[in-house]
């Protein structure tokens, strides 16, 4: 697993964005499947939406676990559920 | 002749959203006829969070339709999942599909999961090796399921509820590589065998609302992530009937009931 090499050089992005984007899913205390990755310069930036404000937490949290030296930010967002104020006519 | 549906796909209920969609829920009977779950009830798929779902969408004013979603499956409980469901009084379809008497007429819903598997000229095929034909002919069975269901309802007005999409249309914004993996054509050719009114599907989180099966069926992905409210309520129906549509009337028009 790359994110465990020894004394290597850092692994490639690439690599670290692809292990980040399964962990996002197989992870059973993440499992989301609607979060990107970009890389942004230095940075990896999660952006997406969540069910819960606790969710979000817990992605950040479990990421910076496993790759504590990959500097990360997000822009993920907790979905509104209010009742619509539109509807649609479908004639 | 209107019919009111509300829908949306795409929870993910557990505890820590058990609640939210409550307030809105409430206010259904007033705006809808019956309220489509799109699948992706749960995150993974076990007995508890099922119970989160019936919670959160048992005992409303209005009949509950779903299907699973592919995180339904993922601690492979679907037997209790469906179970907790189907106690909660929510109707839990696959392969199969319901009739339900609305004032504005009989609403026939035939509902799968459906699976990947990609759109016309980028897709999969049954060919190579068993994995890779397993892949296709679980889309394929599920693909004939769906058509059957719809074909076998004696209703006024059709829809064709699945978890996957059955147009590439809904899925723009999500990356094209990932496209196989968010439907297929034959969930659409599905639809397109039968008069069906509206398709309703969830799964492609990053899509779009809007769009057509090649046989003209307007397609809606629900994902909750992609409309952004607690449910989508759509008025289907025929132009013809305007007395009963809303005040407003034509397509395209909004309204608020509330
Ligand atoms: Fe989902
Ligand atoms: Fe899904």
């Amino acid at each position: 697993m790359t994110s465990d090499q020894a004394g290597g050089a850092a692994p490639p992005d690439e690599y670290v964005e692809a292990e980040i984007q399964r962990l996002l899913t197989e992870d059973p205390a993440v499992a989301e499947q609607g979060i990107t990755v970009i890389r942004r310069e230095d940075t990896l930036v999660l952006y997406g939406e969540v069910e819960s404000a606790h969710r979000r937490e817990e992605i950040l949290r479990r990421v910076a676990e496993r790759f504590p030296d990959v500097p990360i930010s997000s822009d993920i967002g907790v979905i509104r559920a209010q009742a619509p104020t539109e509807i649609e006519q479908l004639p | 002749m209107v019919i009111r549906i509300a829908a949306v796909g795409d929870v993910h209920l557990d505890e820590d959203v058990v609640g939210r969609f409550r307030p809105a829920l409430e206010e259904l009977p007033e705006c809808a006829d019956v309220l489509l779950l799109a699948g992706d009830l749960t995150r993974h798929g076990t007995e508890a969070e099922a119970r989160c779902v019936a919670q959160e969408f048992g005992g409303l004013a209005v009949p509950v339709v779903t299907v699973l979603g592919n995180h339904d499956h993922q601690c492979d409980q679907v037997p209790q999942v469906v179970k907790v469901l189907e106690d909660a009084g929510i109707t839990v379809l696959e392969g199969d599909g319901v009739v339900l008497d609305c004032a504005g007429g009989r609403l026939g819903i035939a509902g799968v999961k459906g699976f990947g598997g990609g759109f016309a000229g980028r897709c999969a095929s049954d060919f190579g090796e068993p994995e890779m034909k397993s892949f296709v002919r679980t889309t394929n069975e599920s693909a004939e399921r769906l058509g059957a269901a719809l074909r076998s309802l004696d209703c006024d007005m059709l829809v064709a509820l699945t978890h996957y999409s059955p147009v590439p249309d809904t899925l723009v914004g999500e990356p094209l590589e990932i496209y196989p993996f968010l439907g297929s054509y034959q969930l659409g050719q599905a639809i397109d065998s039968a008069p069906t009114a509206l398709a309703v599907h969830g799964h492609a989180h990053a899509g779009t609302e809007r769009g057509t099966t090649p046989g003209g069926v307007r397609v809606r992905n629900v994902a909750h992530p992609v409309i952004k409210q607690a449910y989508s309520v759509f008025h289907v129906g025929d132009q013809l009937d305007t007395d009963q549509v809303s005040p407003i009337g034509g397509s395209g028009s909004q309204r608020s009931w509330s």
